[in-house]
């Protein structure tokens, strides 16, 4: 073992702190204070603000096309009979897994984003503890999802209500079912940006986060789909989007995910989704070197 | 005071840091020196619990980095000029972090005036030179008003102002009890700013001291003397313990003596001298003698001059 030690002189630690600075003695860390340092940087980078512009925009153009291709559907007895059960708010709300791209690339930043700058060091210089940082970024998370949603969906509402009129589809503002099925979308959104930081947060790389949030929250099903063998198709229906529908109705009638969950089963298989990779995430991320 | 305890870092079957125990006083500047990948950047890193320890402890200020209510005014770090999102502008990346420990806006500003970065303050970061990076660096480090201060390699890439800055800037926070503790290439630099050094080869501690007692103990001190008469002097002084090297026709370097001992025997001999002097090797010459074996990344051109510098 080796042991050194430098005797010098070791002057009082009372010493006179220098006397321009402002005094930060009583500054510490706060889990406010994380909070309100996870929603600076959110709000400090552009690429914030343009993902968060895109989920808007994208599904409000979504929203419109399924909108246009109303005329058609309609005009078509093999799929006007199926329009009568269709529900407004559905048709709205359809750009959400469209949303859920950017919203997963979002989710996948907050934190990827700190990993291949070295800001990490930075910020886990500032919070040791770690945890807490994780879970301020999922907060702030919330928060931002919650409300694009509500932009993207407020968007959509007004670009497609001249034409949802034509068929009597604008959804009605007073019924329940209408707030359900935003309030579900809202959900889905804010699920998989979580899940896609929880990913994030373990595998620190950006590509390979986006693509593993990806290929999970949009593309499996319908790669699952083709292989018609019972246990893989079990797998399919607890998989995000088809959970999704066990509380969301469909909003084209001829896209049947339908996985014959509950909607409590759904919501409950969509909070794990969201909830498991970020616990293993806290788990991992205090451990590991930064 | 940073207190480190057998700490050990292993990545695989790799050491990068084996076993060390030091401690740096308040109220000093220590030095940390060693080639690259000697240990000296992930000891810095363990020290701010950035990375676990295999083995031992490491304390700041009493309490492992982690345990600290307020972190930041504990310790400031520089530790990589990069530990920043290139996206964001400076004032918007010191305020990130003032914001987890409730530091105020005008402290940020503060910092930034100190360092000198106030006409590029609202700039992407990404745009930085080196330089700017740095002072970002040491503008975050100082953020906290901390009683310890961890700098890696501050003046890497700072002009001659910048570099002068940091120095009376270290000076004065040593002089205001805190503990400085930093790193650098730059031997002279260290040599005027250090008060001690702790000297790290392939992770393990090769010396420490006062910067003036760990140079000469590599290389103790040496009588140089110019003279027409060289030979003859040479062959007068010369006896047990005393041994010479030439480095040019005309001139000795002498060891084992003093320059007194030489010059009375000079004159008793009559011989002329044109010169006589004490010569104190440089930090670099017993730097380079210290951590001759322990390069890592060893290049030819460096071989040769470390034999040179101790020849």
């Amino acid at each position: 073992m080796t042991t050194t030690l430098i005797d010098t002189a070791a002057s009082a630690e009372q010493a006179p702190r220098s006397a321009v600075a402002t005094r930060t003695t009583d500054a510490h860390r706060t889990f406010v204070g994380v909070m309100r340092g996870e929603w600076i940087k959110l709000l400090s980078l552009r690429s914030t603000w343009w993902v968060l512009g895109s989920t808007a925009g994208v599904m409000a153009l979504i929203a419109i096309g399924v909108a246009a291709s109303l005329d058609g559907l309609m005009a078509n007895p093999l799929t006007a009979q199926g329009m009568g059960q269709l529900n407004g708010a559905a048709l709205v709300s359809t750009g959400f897994q469209i949303g859920m791209v950017t919203i997963a690339v979002l989710g996948a930043l907050v934190i990827t984003g700190e990993y291949a700058t070295g800001m990490v060091r930075s910020t886990f210089a500032a919070v040791p503890t770690r945890v807490p940082v994780l879970a301020a970024k999922a907060i702030a998370l919330v928060v931002l999802t919650t409300g694009v949603t509500v932009v993207g969906i407020g968007l959509s509402y007004v670009v497609t209500m001249s034409k949802l009129s034509q068929y009597d589809l604008v959804p009605a503002l007073d019924s329940a079912e209408t707030w359900r099925v935003l309030a579900g979308t809202a959900y889905c959104l804010v699920a998989a940006a979580l899940f896609s930081l929880g990913l994030g947060a373990l595998l620190r790389s950006t590509a390979a986060t986006v693509t593993a949030a990806l290929t999970v929250l949009l593309l499996l099903p319908s790669i699952l789909g083709f292989i018609n063998v019972h246990w893989v198709q079990t797998v399919v229906r607890y998989l995000p989007l088809p959970a999704s529908q066990g509380f969301l109705p469909a909003g084209d009638p001829n896209q049947n995910l339908g996985s014959g969950l509950t909607a409590t089963t759904g919501l409950l298989v969509i909070a794990a989704y969201a909830i498991v990779p970020l616990v293993i995430a806290a788990v991992v991320v205090r451990r590991r070197d930064a | 005071m940073i207190e480190a305890q057998g700490l050990t870092k292993r990545y695989g079957d790799k050491t990068a840091v084996d076993d060390i125990t030091f401690t740096i006083p308040p109220g000093s500047v220590t030095g940390f020196l060693g080639p690259n990948g000697a240990g000296k950047s992930t000891t810095m890193r363990m020290i701010m619990g950035l990375d676990r320890p295999t083995h031992g402890t490491v304390t700041v200020n009493g309490k492992p980095y982690a345990k600290h209510r307020s972190p930041l005014s504990e310790v400031g770090a520089l530790l990589d000029a990069k530990a920043v999102h290139p996206g964001r502008s400076a004032r918007s990346h010191l305020r990130t972090m003032a914001a987890t420990h409730g530091i105020s806006t005008r402290r940020v500003d503060e910092v930034i005036d100190m360092t000198g970065l106030s006409t590029v303050a609202t700039k992407r970061v990404g745009a930085f030179s080196l330089g700017m990076g740095q002072r970002l660096g040491i503008a975050s480090a100082m953020l906290g008003d901390p009683r310890t201060l961890i700098l890696d390699e501050p003046v890497n890439g700072l002009d001659p102002e910048g570099v002068l800055w940091v120095r009376h800037l270290v000076r004065q926070l040593a002089a205001e009890g805190r503990t400085v503790f930093l790193s650098s290439h730059l031997m002279s630099e260290m040599a005027q700013t250090a008060d001690q050094l702790l000297v790290i080869g392939r992770g393990t501690i090769l010396t420490a001291g006062p910067v003036q007692e760990v140079i000469d103990s590599v290389s103790g001190t040496s009588v140089r003397v110019r003279s027409p008469q060289v030979a003859e002097l040479e062959r007068l002084v010369v006896g047990v313990g005393v041994t010479v090297t030439s480095p040019e026709a005309g001139t000795i370097d002498l060891r084992g003596t003093t320059a007194e001992a030489v010059g009375t025997t000079a004159a008793a001999h009559g011989i002329v001298l044109y010169e006589l002097s004490q010569q104190r090797a440089s930090l670099e010459e017993a730097y380079m003698s210290l951590t001759q074996d322990s390069v890592e990344y060893r290049s030819d051109v460096t071989l040769t001059h470390a034999k040179e510098d101790n020849s």
